[in-house]
């Protein structure tokens, strides 16, 4: 042995060597994702962070997945490794192995997301697995990037790679290889990333050996399997800190894109029964035509994300972490869609599903829940020529919103979605240089978050204008069905897509939007939704609406309408005596009566 | 310049002791003095430390201060009423940030609270774009507005950030100058005079620290140098930087914000110029104190840099880019509290119990065990010779502890359980060494750990182990040596210029143009600070990738570009570097330019670090044995040695226990300390 002061080693992990492990474990994983994000070459990845990292053992069960990297996919490299193991067998695999998949059967979510891993082997016997996935910018289909919100089937999407093994005893095989070069558009991109990923998963699998070596197969795997029971004890005594029970919530989408006008409904129940979590996905909407579906990997990732936020926030995502979650999902619904429903935007309905369960268990907890996020992607996708560096490019980008407000306080402004965790914007002055674009206004947008005792937080506005031709690709979600408001918290804002010609006064609105062509000069303008207030807005104290006017947050009409504050434009102060009278006349019979009573598309008639 | 001092002294001020270093260039000696730190007037602690040890300002050439009042005034929020004047359509940059959620499944995530709210900030109609053309002018009726704004919010400070005003400076300037000139007491702070690289958020919250700390900073500096001054202190007043080189006072009333990391940045220099002394240019810093371990890679004698760190943490707090010293730091020393979590796993730290109520042992009223009382408890610290002996530690009571709210929850005897949570801090410490080195593509077995901080001596044979470092060296004086290490600093400053360019292409004559503008402003800039041009150095380099990309990999540059060669090799040591960081490269690919980036260093005489021996009195031993308990090997004998007491050229080996005034080194079975010229402890790692 090398450490003369390491304990004799037993055939059971001690309680600290299991600590060191599990510590050891998270350290490779998170030092995956760091060289991922640094060494891709799309803005997609590094700054939109749309990539996980992960470990997995020898029987495709996840072992550490770290915080940072895209929190949609917490707990689904686990689908797409169970893939390799059913087809090759777990003795399939050989060390040098590269494995690839974006199998919408499999991983369930838009073709994009590409999966990498490679079986890690100590002393000849396969120990587990590295994974990433990352978002490429291109994987062939009807338009450059994807993300068509008109599709029917993932056919127009791309190229479906199911379970390939692009190395085999560390050789690329060079007619895989060939068919990947003439199906997607930006190979050198891609690639690029693809090598990133494969780097990441040589490291952890360089790592992995030195762990083993270092303490042995049987203390490793029993610090493991140990460390998941650790997990699962922390994951139940935080369930067990909600009442047990049923609790159901019902919202909707405004419609897949293809079926225009009809709403989508998303209806959850979860169960709490001491220390297990159970999501009931049986009544959710059949899946759809258009491209907002998504595979069972998914739903069931949406449930496991939902828990995270609900009882696990400071645990590692790993296989004890979701051993006292069940999740019901019969095949079939929009979130375990059968093969070949299109997806492209797959991970819109999966925010509004998050929230819904929380919405769900907010009646168990109300001290614990938000009122609803600007829940929407909000995404655009823009590609072109530009001309001033003769080269084609590719803007995706995510924009920012609102998010509920709190028990306790206001909702933050502008902040990624609940499917986003520690994703960047792209800073205007580095979209400047990268693309011929030009950002005319960035700024919170007035009046958006949801009024309340607390209010929700902004959305944003950004507008770009067109420095070269181009084509665009973008989805507003969640027009109909707001951001909503807990505890007679009012409803926030939904977000928009306009588009201003160039020389024309009109403005074109958008929802749903695939190939528009847009010349130089042609103003695009987005404006993303806020978060929905907590509390009657009515008692929000007048001096903190005063100073949200000041602050430019809330307009005076907003103020009067919805808060019942007068305020005096000249000076900003309030007037507390048409204050008063405001609130306990009219407008609380006013408010009352115009509150929405229910998120259930149900209630709605068909629009067209 | 004449001087008629022969005393350097430098004052690093910590979270509990404000520590001085003083040498004497003629006796070429060397003093110590500690006093409790003052958090709320620090100069107060500064001035005791004076008083205590005796030391004349008169006599002083120089003095050396690193101090942690400019991230206190962020910390605390006592900073200016700042006012922020941006781009029309871009006022709420500031509070937008970058929209993401470091802290990523908690449903109750807090943004950063802006420091100038929305409220304050303003903005003028002009544009100008990446290439630096103007695309809308800035009219004159701007600047009078915004001006006339600013008056009406009665202000103490302003912040200036425009787009893209790194490429072209001249409107921030025009709204600089108007402001200095209508409202001279008021603290105006430009972007690019700050820094000159794009990513507007980063660089507006960057100018936005400076305005908001300048007055507290100012009048700080004030309040210590007054005092000096009137004791007929006549030398230079020198301010470490947060990258570990020294400014003026008159500079660091300016560039507040380049002291930020003032404090830590010190020991870290001291370990690279001890390094260079005893021939190891590859070393890990490792610092250790009460609260927190810090360490930092130092490679080929220069200290890791990063451009960019988060003022109260990376959760909820500030980005500030402007070069630091790359210290990663944890949640593990002395005071750090062991628990167990509800998943019934053993966890020390990040929560410490500071100097109040402190460790069980210090029987103040602390309940909770700590690393202390874990170290104590197993016999490697000693009860009676705590801090010298200035008071005895309750060896009972940390028992107590450690079995009731350890031991029996995990079913492990009081030394197993001790045991444990010395081991778990030393896991998690040595995770930040990995970070800094395994994670970043470095092999820590070539490297030398310079061990100091109060605790760092105790700890550092456990992670040398873990990490299968050969070599630590324990200074001599290790609880003082990050004031120590402020003596042997330079002056420095850093520049860089976004300029995305495309590598192929590019003449040697265009590199040089790149660097000659940025030079020239470097050498301007330090001449101001008072310091003879001859002996300035200015070092090239460039933030390189590859084409599609956003990170960079930073790339020295020689000076002269002339050869045609040069601009291949620059290409090959992208390459090169890029694979030593990340495992892999694409030598076949288009590289592009990103940041020029010019670092100029004002060399300053500093002490010999070979004259740097303690001449303190050797306190008498009271015992020269003890039992000490140690994982996989039970109860060993120890012997313990007086640290004064040692000689040069006498050898130890572990087990054994070195104590000195506040700081205690521990030899594992197997380890073999020498003690060298320089009075080091120079130990060979055991069970290799």
């Amino acid at each position: 042995m090398r450490d003369a002061v390491m304990p004799l080693l037993r055939q059971r992990a001690d309680p600290i060597t299991v600590e060191v492990i599990g510590n050891s474990l998270a350290a490779i994983a998170e030092e995956m994702t760091v060289n991922l994000a640094r060494t891709a070459h799309s803005t997609i990845v590094y700054e939109v962070q749309d990539f996980c990292t992960g470990l997995l053992d020898a029987e495709g069960r996840l072992v550490a997945q770290p915080g940072a990297g895209l929190p949609l996919f917490v707990g689904d490299l686990d689908a797409a490794v169970g893939d390799g193991l059913a087809l090759y067998g777990p003795d399939g695999f050989a060390p040098g192995d590269v494995i690839l998949t974006n199998h919408t059967g499999t991983c369930g979510q838009h073709l994009n997301n590409i999966v990498v891993y490679t079986p890690a082997f100590f002393e000849g016997k396969l120990i587990g697995f590295p994974a990433t996935r990352a978002h490429w910018t291109d994987v062939g289909g009807r338009l450059a990037g994807g993300f068509l919100t008109d599709a029917e089937t993932s056919f127009e999407e791309g190229i479906q790679l199911r379970t390939l093994k692009v190395y085999k005893h560390g050789a690329p095989d060079e007619e895989l290889f060939r068919i990947l070069r003439h199906n997607i558009r930006h190979p050198e991109a891609s690639f690029g990333d693809l090598h990133a990923q494969i780097a990441a998963c040589r490291m952890a699998e360089r790592r992995l050996q030195e762990l083993y070596a270092r303490y042995g197969a049987d203390i490793v795997g029993d610090a493991i399997a140990t460390g998941w029971d650790q997990t699962e004890r922390m994951v139940q005594a935080a369930i067990r800190t909600y009442p047990n029970g049923r609790y159901v919530a019902e919202s909707f989408l405004d419609d897949d894109g293809v079926d225009l006008g009809r709403p989508v409904p998303i209806r959850v129940s979860v169960i709490v029964e001491d220390g297990s979590l159970t999501v009931d996905f049986s009544k959710m909407s059949p899946q759809v035509r258009g491209p907002i579906n998504s595979g069972s990997a998914a739903g069931r990732s949406a449930a496991r994300l939902a828990l995270k936020y609900l009882v696990a926030p400071n645990v590692m995502a790993n296989h004890g972490c979701f051993r006292p979650l069940k999740t019901i999902l019969p095949e079939g619904t929009l979130i375990s869609a059968r093969e070949p429903a299109a997806m492209s935007w797959w991970q819109t309905p999966i925010l509004t599903v998050i929230d819904t369960i929380l919405l769900a268990m907010s009646k168990a907890r109300p001290d614990r829940i938000p009122a609803g996020h600007y829940s929407d992607i909000s995404a655009m996708l823009l590609t072109g020529w530009d001309s001033r560096t003769h080269r084609a490019y590719t803007n995706i980008e995510p924009v920012a919103g609102g998010w509920g407000a709190r028990p306790h306080g206001d909702g933050p402004n502008a902040t990624y979605t609940i499917g986003h965790g520690d994703t960047f914007n792209i800073p205007v002055e580095v979209l400047e240089t990268r693309y011929p674009l030009h950002v005319e206004r960035y700024a919170l947008r007035c009046d958006s978050g949801g009024p309340g005792q607390y209010r929700g937080g902004l959305g944003l506005e950004r507008i770009y204008r067109m420095l070269d031709n181009g084509m665009f690709n973008g989805l507003s979600e969640r027009s109909k069905c707001l951001p909503w408001g807990l505890k007679n918290g009012l409803p926030g804002k939904s977000g928009s897509i306009a588009l201003k010609r160039h020389g024309q006064v009109k403005l074109e609105h958008f929802q749903k939007i695939t190939g528009l062509k847009l010349k130089r000069g042609d103003l695009l303008m987005f404006a993303t939704g806020g978060g929905g207030g907590y509390g009657d807005p009515l008692t929000r104290p007048p001096e903190r609406v005063a100073e949200d006017v000041r602050m430019g947050y809330v307009s005076i009409e907003k103020a009067r309408q919805s808060y019942g504050v007068v305020i005096d434009p000249r000076t900003g102060v309030v007037d507390l005596t048409r204050t008063k009278a405001l609130r306990s006349g009219s407008l609380r019979r006013n408010l009352v009566r115009k509150r929405p009573a229910t998120t259930k598309a149900t209630s709605r008639k068909r629009l067209n | 310049m004449a001087f008629n001092g022969t005393l350097r002294t430098a004052i690093d001020i910590g979270g509990t002791f404000t520590d001085l270093a003083s040498y004497d260039v003629v006796t070429r000696s060397v003093r110590f003095e500690k006093a409790l730190s003052t958090p709320a007037a620090l100069d107060e602690g500064v001035l005791e430390c004076f008083d205590k040890g005796s030391i004349d300002p008169a006599a002083m050439e120089l003095f050396i201060h690193g101090s942690t009042v400019a991230i206190n005034t962020i910390v605390q929020r006592t900073g200016a009423r700042t006012a922020l004047v941006t781009t029309a359509g871009f006022a709420d940059v500031y509070e937008i940030g970058r929209a993401n959620r470091p802290d990523t499944y908690n449903l109750f995530f807090e943004k950063p609270a802006p420091l100038v709210p929305a409220t304050m900030r303003f903005s003028v109609r002009e544009r100008v774009v990446p290439d630096g053309r103007v695309l809308v002018a800035l009219k004159p009726t701007a600047i009078a507005r915004v001006l006339k704004q600013i008056k009406a919010q009665n202000v103490q400070a302003v912040a200036v950030c425009l787009l893209h005003a790194y490429a072209n400076p001249k409107h921030e300037a025009a709204i600089g100058r108007a402001i200095r000139r209508a409202l001279p007491d008021v603290f105006v702070t430009l972007s690019h005079e700050i820094l000159r690289e794009y990513r507007e958020y980063e660089r507006t919250s960057t100018t936005v620290l400076n305005a908001y700390v300048g007055h507290q900073v100012s009048s700080y500096l004030r309040a210590i140098e007054r005092p000096l001054r009137a004791r007929s202190f006549n030398g230079r007043f020198l301010i470490m930087q947060s990258n570990g080189g020294v400014m003026t006072a008159k500079r660091a009333v300016q560039v507040p914000v380049a002291m930020m990391e003032s404090g830590p940045a010190g020991g870290i220099i001291g370990a690279a110029e001890l390094g260079k002394l005893i021939g190891e240019q590859d070393v890990i810093a490792f610092d250790m104190g009460g609260t927190t371990a810090k360490t930092c890679l130092i490679e080929n004698g220069l200290p890791k840099m990063t451009d960019q760190y988060y003022i109260g943490g990376y959760r909820d707090g500030y980005p500030m880019r402007i070069p630091a010293v790359d210290i990663i730091e944890v949640g593990a020393g002395g005071g750090s509290i062991a628990w167990i979590d509800a998943g019934g796993a053993l966890k020390v730290g990040p929560k410490s119990a500071g100097s109040s109520p402190g460790p069980v042992c210090y029987a103040r009223g602390g309940i909770e065990p700590t690393v202390t009382d874990a170290n104590l408890v197993t016999g490697r610290l000693n009860p009676t010779r705590f801090l010298g002996g200035e008071f005895d530690l309750d060896t009972a009571g940390a028992q107590a502890a450690i079995e009731e709210r350890i031991g029996r929850p995990l079913h492990m005897k009081v030394l197993e359980a001790a045991c444990g949570i010395i081991r778990i801090a030393d896991a998690r410490m040595s995770f930040a060494v990995r970070a800094i080195t395994l994670q970043r593509g470095y092999d820590p077995r070539r490297f030398t750990m310079v061990a100091f901080g109060g605790a760092g001596p105790l700890h550092a044979m456990a992670i040398a182990r873990e990490l299968h470092i050969p070599r630590v060296i324990i200074p001599p004086q290790p609880g003082h040596f990050s004031a120590l290490g402020m003596l042997l600093t330079d002056l420095r400053q850093d520049f860089v210029q976004t300029r995305v360019t495309d590598l192929t292409g590019l003449t040697a004559v265009q590199i040089n143009e790149g660097f000659g503008s940025i030079e020239m402003q470097a050498r301007a800039s330090i001449a101001r600070e008072g310091h003879a041009a001859e002996a300035v150095a200015l070092l090239r380099s460039m933030d390189m990738r590859y084409l599609g990309q956003e990170y960079t990999v930073r790339v020295s540059v020689a000076d002269d570009l002339s050869d045609p060669d040069t601009l291949a090799m620059l290409r090959q040591r992208f390459d090169v570097t890029y694979d030593l960081r990340y495992g892999h490269s694409s030598p076949e690919q288009p590289v592009q330019i990103v940041n020029f980036r010019v670092t100029a260093i004002g060399r300053v005489d500093k002490p010999d670090l070979a004259s740097l021996q303690d001449k303190r009195i050797p306190v008498t031993s009271t015992s020269r044995e003890r039992l000490v308990y140690f994982e996989g090997h039970g109860h060993l004998h120890c012997p313990v040695v007086q640290r004064a007491e040692i000689a040069e050229g006498s050898v130890i080996v572990g087990p054994a226990i070195i104590e000195e005034y506040a700081s205690t080194t521990m030899l594992y079975p197997g380890d073999r300390a020498l003690v060298n010229k320089y009075g080091c402890l120079v130990i060979e790692t055991g069970g290799q």
